[in-house]
């Protein structure tokens, strides 16, 4: 009983799935049924995966573990997604994607996220991210009358499977070389595999594969044209759970490659991407006018951040990563939250003009969005700041002490253009009126997000706690 | 091992030889007097009007791409089929029901199509 | 035995099956025209030898010594090559096919199916699914809109019609546990037939075999009346009787596969029963197969001159949402009988 039990989580989602399907087809008013529905099972399945922390447990032939370390990132998928859902509930007859097939789409993708965190073999990371990443290719056009949408949907589609090309031709070489697929396998022999140049070169596009949907610098092309043609919610689940899910992915591997002891190989692949992503995101932001594109460079900046901790290639850099994946996941999901509540019909309201003045028309939301902007900017109180705390001490123990410099320097720069948004609705003065939409359940998922943020900024020690209990 | 395999060989190069002959014998014993008018494309006697290579409808791309889902289905049936009494008789009613939780969930996703519209050709 | 036995056995059944498959062709369509003839109160080809006879010697001639057209518009390899596939899948097709038990011949044992390999089934399907090709690529390299609408429609009928096709020998699967034609044979002794223990098979799989051959009432490529000839429009000559040989060939392997899986095969029920001597009970075996494939050859016929064509929404929404779900519901129904009598 205790294997069911322990598997409730994938149980719920794909018994979620079906259950919507059946719903999106008999019932009249399908989409708040799923909406609802879809809520309560990422709730359940998110607070089942926090509750069962300690046991862990290998299930089909030791190829999907579940429970233990892996159900932070659990817990973050589900979460993220029923803040989305709680988002889009209202946001979605407005843009013009109120579909029941949303909801399932976004359970799907879960429900991919998830089978990613907990595999133990590079086939089940492969299926995984196939599920998750053809629910992304849907969701980004789900609203075919839009050309922006369709555009960001072909995008992602080529460059998205061009990526898994990648992804799938390192596993064929890392198979090739090595006999198996299996991750635990793999890790016990990897250190005799480091001189053997064909496992080397799949491990190689196994990361490559993985950096493009971690959107870091020179695979990031898809991002900003993704993030601006699709609905705004959608985005916010792209740039947070799907980063998380590729970061998942590759603590899995790398991760458990570190911990054994192995010297960091990877280093200089990872040092120049955490580099370049830092810098080119925070520049490249610096000169957009739209706030969706704005949002999607300083995640390919963040992505950078990450990356430091993945550089660093310790244990406090893999729990730095995965605090910054939380505290990240809230501040923008609570940026796009907001972001979605002022946008008005067809794409209106995104550029920086509209937020003139905003405290005066819209206090609240201005209050949300400050915070969200500080906390991404990587400033003291907030939960952003001490994400970057927690990588670049990483980075410093393993004597990288530039590249924390580096990240400094990039926080730096991108403080303007974050700043620059509390500027302009704090202290510039408009005529141009600005209709926002009510909607009580995005400003509830905004809310929660951004306490959450405050939480974990004034509190962090207790989310280290928690993150180092998982990593036992 | 392989030698089961000779036969079918065989018969395929037969049956290629067949019909590279067949279709070019009248090359070899029909007239050739082309012209214009025999050339031009058929369309009941009048003057061919446009080209072929335009979009055409979506139905079918719907139905290549149902047709791809529901077959690798069928794929997944025949082993169990093959091996379903000698499973049957060593594990009891599970091997049946493991293929019926596979069947319903495709049927699922069969009747959300057919609900949608799916299959309609009007 | 050794490879060179095996070559020359081979080659031997090869030649033989091959001869008689060509003649039945020849006279299925001879056959097919007086029947409709005969339907339909007419005559039919009666002038070329007694009674018409030679007719099918003096199509091939007049077909052989026509001229080779290749419309300015098509593409000239692919236009070649459609003929070439539909004949190669059509003359390919049989060597799986028992029409006979095991014999002692020369003192070897030799099973009377060319290749006795054990994915017979799934060789054939595959082959089947080659066939789509010849129509698809006719229709769209000849540059003609008839063709092209008649490949179309071709290539969608045909993989609709695949699916059930396929979960209809998954119940046959199910009962022979193999895929070996020899063995699925030989797993419907006596009154054991699959047609009676799963007739929702045996129809589900008759009609798809009907719409694979694009036979009437499923002949919607080749519809004369709105598409000319459908994808052959434009082929002429030994091209044109590449497709119309093929067409003819499929029905004959269509009618034995038929036999194989449903109808028993070589099987004759109770003829171990009369003491026969072993001779004359293979050769009883054999004629019973021939006489099967023959009376499912004349119900092809007889369907084609009694039946009308479907619309093609009629068709599709037949493949799609009665022959689906009715194959599926023959599989549980065998797995179901399986595990209840233990059959």
């Amino acid at each position: 009983m205790q294997e069911i039990y322990n598997l409730i989580p994938f149980v719920l989602i794909s018994a979620g799935i079906l259950v919507s399907l059946i719903f999106e087809m008999y019932a009249k008013n399908s989409k708040r049924i799923i909406a609802w529905f879809s809520v309560f099972i990422f709730l359940a399945a998110g607070f089942h995966s926090l509750v069962n922390v300690d046991n862990a447990q290998l299930f089909f032939n030791s190829m999907l573990q579940v429970g233990g370390n892996i159900n932070i990132f659990i817990f973050l998928f589900n979460f993220a997604a029923a803040l989305v859902v709680l988002m889009a509930m209202d946001y979605s007859s407005k843009y013009g994607n109120n579909f029941g097939e949303f909801y399932i789409l976004l359970q799907s993708s879960v429900l991919g996220m998830m089978l990613m965190a907990g595999a133990k073999d590079l086939f089940v990371i492969f299926l995984g991210l196939e599920i998750m990443s053809v629910s992304f290719y849907a969701l980004a056009g789900l609203n075919r009358m839009r050309l922006k949408a369709n555009e960001a949907s072909l995008k992602y589609f080529l460059l998205g499977s061009f990526a898994t090309g990648f992804i799938v031709y390192g596993i064929a070489l890392i198979f090739g070389s090595t006999n198996t697929t299996s991750i635990p396998q793999i890790v016990d022999k990897f250190g005799e595999l480091t001189h053997n140049l064909l496992f080397m070169a799949g491990i190689l596009m196994f990361l490559i594969g993985f950096s493009f949907k971690m959107a870091a610098f020179p695979f990031h092309m898809w991002v900003p044209d993704v993030y601006e043609g699709s609905a705004t919610t959608v985005a916010g689940f792209f740039s947070t759970a799907g980063k998380t899910a590729a970061f998942s992915a590759v603590i899995i591997t790398l991760g458990s490659v570190f911990m054994h002891g192995n010297a960091n190989i990877f280093e200089p692949y990872l040092v120049v991407l955490a580099v370049t992503s830092m810098l080119y995101g925070s520049i490249v932001a610096i000169a957009q006018n739209n706030i969706k594109r704005m949002l999607a460079y300083s995640s390919i900046a963040h992505a950078g951040y990450l990356m430091i901790g993945l550089a660093s290639g310790n244990y406090e850099g893999i729990a730095g990563i995965i605090f910054y994946l939380a505290a990240y996941t809230f501040m923008n999901l609570g940026a796009f939250g907001v972001v979605a509540l002022i946008e008005g019909k067809d794409e209106t309201n995104l550029t920086f003009e509209s937020y003139t003045g905003l405290s005066k028309k819209q206090p609240f939301l201005a209050a949300m969005l400050a915070i969200c902007m500080f906390s991404l900017a990587g400033i003291p109180p907030f939960a952003g700041f001490f994400g970057k705390y927690y990588i670049f001490i990483a980075a410093i123990k393993s004597d990288l002490t530039w590249l924390a410099i580096v990240g400094v320097i990039s926080s730096v720069i991108s403080i303007y253009f974050y700043l620059r948004v509390v500027v302009i609705m704090y202290f510039n003065e408009t005529e141009i009126d600005l209709t926002v939409q009510k909607s009580n359940y995005g400003l509830l998922a905004v809310v929660i997000s951004v306490i959450l943020v405050i939480i974990i900024g004034i509190a962090p020690g207790s989310l280290i706690d928690l993150i180092s209990s998982f990593l036992k | 091992m392989l030698t089961q395999y000779i036969p079918i060989f065989i018969v395929l190069s037969i049956a290629i030889i067949f019909a590279v002959v067949t279709v070019s014998a009248s090359k070899i014993f029909g007239p050739q007097r082309p012209n214009k008018e025999k050339l031009s494309t058929y369309e009941s006697g009048m003057k061919p009007v446009g080209t072929t290579r335009e979009r055409m409808s979506i139905k079918y791309y719907l139905v290549a791409m149902l047709f791809i889902i529901f077959d690798i289905e069928v794929v997944f049936v025949y082993p169990w089929a093959v091996n379903f009494k000698s499973m049957y008789a060593e594990q009891g009613i599970s091997v049946f029901f493991s293929m019926l939780v596979f069947l319903i969930v495709l049927e699922l996703g069969y009747l959300y199509v057919y609900k949608k519209g799916g299959f309609k050709w009007d | 035995m050794s490879i060179l036995e095996i070559i020359l056995f081979t080659l031997g059944k090869v030649l033989v099956l091959l001869t008689l498959i060509l003649l039945s062709v020849s006279y299925l369509v001879y056959f097919e025209r007086r029947i409709s003839a005969w339907i339909q109160n007419r005559l039919g080809p009666n002038r070329v030898g007694w009674q018409g006879v030679l007719q099918p010697f003096a199509d091939i001639f007049k077909l052989l010594l026509k001229e080779d057209i290749v419309p300015d518009k098509a593409n000239k390899k692919i236009h070649t090559l459609a003929p070439i596939i539909a004949l190669f899948v059509a003359f390919s097709t049989y060597a799986v096919i028992p029409f006979g038990p095991t014999v002692t011949l020369f003192g070897y044992s030799v099973p009377l199916v060319v290749a006795d390999i054990n994915i017979g089934i799934l060789y054939v399907l595959a082959l089947s699914s080659i066939g789509v090709y010849a129509m698809t690529l006719a229709g769209w390299s000849s540059g003609s809109k008839y063709s092209l609408l008649g490949g179309i429609r071709s290539s969608a009928q045909m993989i609709s019609y695949e699916v059930s096709m396929g979960f209809s020998v998954g119940g046959v699967l199910l009962l022979s546990q193999s895929l070996r034609p020899t063995e699925i044979v030989l797993a419907q002794s006596g009154w054991m037939w699959n047609a009676f223990i799963q007739p929702i098979g045996f129809i589900t799989f008759l009609v798809a075999s009907f719409a694979e051959t694009n036979r009437l009432p499923f002949d919607l490529p080749e519809a004369e009346p709105e598409l000319v000839g459908g994808f052959h429009t434009e082929y002429s000559s030994m091209k044109f009787a590449g497709f119309f040989l093929a067409e003819y060939a499929n029905m004959i392997i269509a009618s034995a596969l038929i036999v194989t899986l449903y109808l028993g095969g070589w099987q004759l029920p109770l003829i171990d029963t009369f003491g026969l001597p072993s001779g004359i009970v293979i050769t009883l075996q054999i004629l019973g197969f021939v006489l099967k494939m023959g009376m499912l050859l004349f119900f092809f016929i007889w369907i084609r001159w009694t039946l009308p064509r479907f619309r093609y929404d009629q068709l599709m929404s037949l493949g799609w949402k009665v022959m689906f779900p009715l194959s599926l519901i023959n599989l549980i129904w065998v797995a179901v009988l399986i595990m209840v009598f233990n059959i």
